[in-house]
């Protein structure tokens, strides 16, 4: 045979001692492509194929592992990796496939051997014993994972060894105050470990928390009282967690700055008085470490912060001087101004908020100054300074003008001029509760024939103003004058809603009843339905289902049937309260 | 009711279904019926199921319309039932005498048939005293259709309680002691551990050694209800813990943590297959932390790396006449249905044994959904998957609403099921 033909054939019969039974050419890609593909025994039978050439190949060996675990035969891997470590007994991710190897064949004495193989190659290193002890809690062994940990940290001599894989142990235990305890140097040393800190220890029950919190008070640096306010702050207490921090902020300013946007984040989404407080505060500290031109958009958003938790002169303090520095950003200067109306407004002086509004003119663009007008006319009409609002509204004819000239006439009485005004503002003007409101407005004033009734806008104002006790009163004498159907019945189903929100069920029990009048078919269905809820609220559950059928069964044209029978399915316990 | 009586009555019954039998009373007077259609124009398919099972609580008599209007009742126009309709907010569509006879006209020429549903079964729930009323799919659809029922558990099956029952449902009981496997997975959970106490003193107060021994025994006395002629309804896991329950006859199936013993290494080899309701030749599970039992399930929910894409299932057509059984237990608005997981979520083809009726396959897939068989006197039908509206279900998951799915097709199914034992059946024929 001719020395190029036998160089042939040998190639050929190479080739073909290359190619699995599954046609795969014996690759890596090969192999990669059938795991993906879910074609595990084949991918298996490539990663074989390559180890049995190459048994040190550490991409195979973890292939092969990969594939043997879903089909349920990760004890196969034992043979190959021992032929891989006698072949490359440097690799420490090898000692790591054994070991997970012989965790699978519940062998912990061949665990123990291959760590301590592994930790005599590698003297220094966690991973011995990081890995011995994730291979034992697969194996649900969890006490030969406790050892683990507990050697490699007597070996390493170090206390912050496996200070993470520690401290998850504990969780799962329960043992809050030894993961807070470990946790603590195992953030000091790996810094990324501080999300899972918090995630972790934050679940702990109520009962357990001050211990977490002595445990992390006893720590004197940073790192501890970082961990302290994320929680606090977790655990509904963002003032707390803020006091926490400020006590162990680095002189670094960045440092700082960093830990402070950190909290001022978590607090993002919280909306309680606390938490906004708390806000305002954090941002005014990271505003005082910024240089100016940084600083003054900060101190915009701790004005708001504050003005939203109700700390006006917290707020005003933050936004002094920012709305009329001609240094401040355009930007800055105008939500400062903004900011600072609104403060005023909420103090209720409205002539101050008004005198600043002219005088800020110049600087707010068209829109935003409208915005703000009405706002002071909204606070005009809270104010009863009905004349004061018409004024200051006047000329606006956008569909939020409408509105609040509505609510104007409205509380003047003069229900034909509030119902063109809401026509005209249509269902656009402001946010869907302003919809809301005006639609339940238009469906009491609708079937009131007089076109003035200064009674029930006096009413409909106090309303506004938060007095619900003497608009109830009100709003009971419009309708003593008023037949059901004209109105009587309606009149008397808003008295009766105000009444159960203030919790005079009693009185609202006798106002749903009387406008469940037959002659306001249109009125009596809601009625009743209020009515019933009413009842189901104070466990009269019979006579809510009693109530339920009546309407289902009198008014089975209403709108509110569906919700009737829902409500009926409630009271029988059909459906689950939500 | 039992098998026996329905095939010793079923010459009364198809008597009663010749043509110009009124089978109910009829007045002269118009709208002398209501039609429940239970297609789309029906605005609350699953409490029809309930306003028929009332009426035959009241002694009233129904038809069921297989295949008419996607499985139509025809009710008595009377106040009672009007009244219950109208509070229930289900389409009843009033019908004369002429309107009726045109009906059955279409019923006779078609792949249809009408059934008289005639005795309201008594139906038990199988479920712990603590099980909420959220988390099991057939309590959720008895007490929004206003089904009654009564809820039973192990004291009462062990003792020979079943027997006051027409329809007993299983859900997600673990039949062979295992606490679904979840014991080494979430170790420290209350409820795992409230799980855990409730069924071992359970277990203790009935003298049996351990908590799989129980089940066996349970699994048992439900085996032999259904042979002694009752109406087995499982779904989720209880199907295939039931079967492998029953089929461990002498076998050590159970994981250490629940019976101090290894599962037995031979599990596979040695289980006793003539025992079992509907599957035969499974695999078991080894892993006591894998939470799964066999190959029986198709799709293998908490395996990740078996875990198998939820698709939609379809609904056979059976002959009506021929095969009443069947077609009532399919009767639906929708042929196809969105697929739903649960720990036992469909039945692997190859382990279903070849007396089984398939009901509803995934089409090209290598499991099927709905299964349904005899045994003895009795009968069982097998619905894979926990909750059909909450196909992801996860263990805390927010309780279904059926107020806001009142069309259901899933839900329909296992109503089908609760009327099935109501109806007087001609014998199944094929």
């Amino acid at each position: 045979m001719a020395p190029s033909r036998t160089a042939s054939i040998a190639f050929f019969a190479l080739c073909a001692g290359l190619r699995t039974a599954a046609g795969q050419e014996a690759t890596l890609p090969a192999a990669f492509e059938l795991e993906r593909r879910g074609n595990y025994e084949a991918a298996a039978e490539v990663y074989r194929e390559l180890l049995g050439r190459k048994p040190g190949d550490v991409s195979a060996l973890l292939g092969l592992e990969r594939v043997l675990l879903p089909l349920n035969r990760s004890t196969e891997i034992l043979p190959v990796v021992r032929a891989g470590l006698a072949a490359n007994p440097s690799a420490g991710a090898l000692y790591g496939v054994a070991l997970r190897g012989w965790a699978a064949a519940d062998q912990p004495d061949s665990m123990r051997a291959i760590a301590e193989r592994w930790a005599r190659i590698q003297p220094g290193d966690e991973a011995p014993y990081r890995e011995w002890g994730a291979a034992a809690l697969a194996g649900r062994h969890r006490e030969a994972a406790i050892a683990a940990y507990r050697l490699g940290r007597e070996r390493l001599g170090r206390p912050d060894v496996l200070a993470g894989e520690v401290a998850q142990l504990a969780v799962a235990d329960g043992d809050y105050a030894t993961a807070a305890r470990e946790w603590v140097p195992a953030v000091r040393r790996l810094p990324g470990y501080r999300i899972t800190a918090v995630a972790t220890l934050s679940h702990a029950p109520a009962s357990k928390r001050p211990e977490i919190l002595r445990v992390l008070a006893a720590e004197p640096d940073f790192v501890a009282r970082r961990l302290e306010s994320e929680l606090r702050a977790r655990w509904g207490d963002p003032l707390g967690g803020l006091r926490a921090l400020e006590a162990g902020l680095p002189q670094a300013g960045d440092k700082a700055v960093e830990a402070l946007r950190g909290l001022v984040e978590q607090l993002r989404m919280h909306r309680t008085p606390d938490a906004l407080l708390a806000r305002g505060r954090a941002l005014e500290a990271i505003a005082a470490r910024l240089p100016a031109v940084q600083a003054s958009r900060t101190r915009l958003e701790a004005a708001q912060a504050y003005s939203a938790a109700g700390d006006r002169e917290a707020a005003r303090r933050m936004l002094s001087g920012l709305a009329d520095d001609r240094a401040t950003p355009g930007a800055v200067a105008s939500g400062a101004a903004g900011a600072l109306l609104t403060v005023l407004i909420g103090e209720g002086k409205l002539s101050e908020a008004s005198r600043r509004l002219a005088e800020l003119r110049p600087q707010l663009g068209g829109e935003e100054h409208a915005e703000l007008t009405r706002s002071l006319v909204a606070a005009y009409i809270r104010a009863g300074e009905l004349d004061r609002a018409d004024s200051a509204l006047a000329g606006d004819s956008t569909i939020e003008g409408f509105a609040l000239a509505g609510r104007i006439k409205l509380y003047r009485g003069d229900l034909k001029g509030a119902l063109e005004s809401f026509k005209q503002a249509g269902p656009y003007a402001g946010d869907r509760a302003d919809a809301t409101r005006r639609t339940v407005l238009l469906a009491l004033l609708q079937p009131i024939s007089a076109d003035s009734l200064p009674a029930l806008g006096a009413a409909l104002l106090q309303l506004e103003q938060g007095d619900t006790a003497r608009a109830v009163a009100g709003l009971q004498v419009v309708a003593e004058a008023l037949p059901p159907s004209a109105g009587g019945a309606e009149v008397r189903l808003l008295a009766g809603r105000l009444s159960q929100v203030r919790g005079d069920h009693d009185l609202a029990e006798r106002l749903y009843r009387e406008a469940s009048s037959r002659e306001a078919r249109a009125t009596a269905p809601a009625a009743e339905l209020a009515l019933a809820e009413l009842l189901l609220d104070r466990g009269r559950g019979a006579e809510a289902r009693a109530l339920l059928e009546h309407l289902i069964l009198t008014y089975p044209e209403s709108a509110l049937i569906p919700q009737a029978r829902r409500t009926l399915d409630r009271a029988r316990g059909a459906v689950p309260q939500t | 009711m039992r098998r026996r009586e329905f095939v010793v009555r079923a010459c009364a019954g198809l008597a009663a279904l010749a043509p110009g039998v009124p089978r109910l009373p009829v007045s002269g007077r118009a709208a002398a019926w209501l039609l429940v259609p239970m297609d789309d124009a029906q605005s609350d398919h699953l409490k029809a199921y309930g306003l028929a099972f009332r009426l035959l609580e009241r002694g009233g008599k129904a038809e069921w319309f297989l295949n008419y209007r996607g499985g139509a009742f025809l009710l008595p126009a009377d106040g009672a039932t009007s009244r219950d309709a109208a509070l229930a907010g289900v389409t009843a569509e009033p019908m004369d005498d002429a309107r009726v006879t045109e009906a059955r006209g279409e019923i006779r020429n078609g792949n249809m048939d009408a059934v008289p549903l005639e005795k309201a079964p008594k139906v038990a729930v199988y479920a712990p005293p603590n099980a909420a009323p959220w988390d099991d799919a057939v309590t959720m659809a008895l007490n929004y259709a206003g089904i009654r029922f009564e809820k039973i558990w192990d004291p009462e099956v062990v003792q020979g309680g079943l027997r006051s029952y027409d329809w007993l449902h299983l859900h997600h009981e673990d039949f062979t002691g295992q606490y679904s496997k979840f014991f080494l997975n979430y170790a420290g959970a209350p409820w795992l551990n409230e799980m855990v106490e409730q069924n071992r003193s359970m277990a203790r107060s009935l003298g049996f050694p351990s908590v799989p021994a129980e089940k066996r025994a349970v699994a048992q006395a439900i085996g032999q209800y259904v042979e002694r002629g009752g109406f087995l309804f499982a779904m989720c896991t209880a199907t295939e813990t039931l079967d492998l329950a029953l089929a461990a006859d002498g076998v050590d199936i159970a994981a250490s943590y629940a019976d101090g013993s290894p599962m037995d290494r031979n599990a596979t080899a040695a289980m006793k297959w003539d025992r079992s309701l509907a599957f035969q030749g499974a695999r078991l599970e080894l892993s006591p932390t894998m939470p799964v039992y066999s190959d029986i399930d198709g799709h293998q929910v908490n395996s990740p790396d078996r875990r198998q894409p939820l698709g939609a299932f379809t609904l056979f057509n059976f002959s009506a006449k021929i095969d009443p059984v069947a077609t009532m237990l399919v009767q639906n608005h929708r042929q196809a249905i969105p697929d739903f997981y649960g720990l036992t979520t469909s039945f692997t083809r190859r382990r279903l044994k070849p007396s089984v009726t398939v009901l509803a396959e995934e089409t090209g897939a290598p499991w099927v959904k709905y299964i349904h068989g005899e045994r003895g006197q009795g009968t069982w039908t097998f619905l894979g998957g926990h909750d059909p509206e909450d196909p992801q279900h996860q263990i805390g998951d927010a309780p279904t609403d059926l107020s806001l799915h009142p069309h259901s097709p899933g839900y329909r199914l296992i109503l089908n099921n609760v009327l099935f034992p109501a109806a007087k059946k001609k014998e199944l024929k094929t």
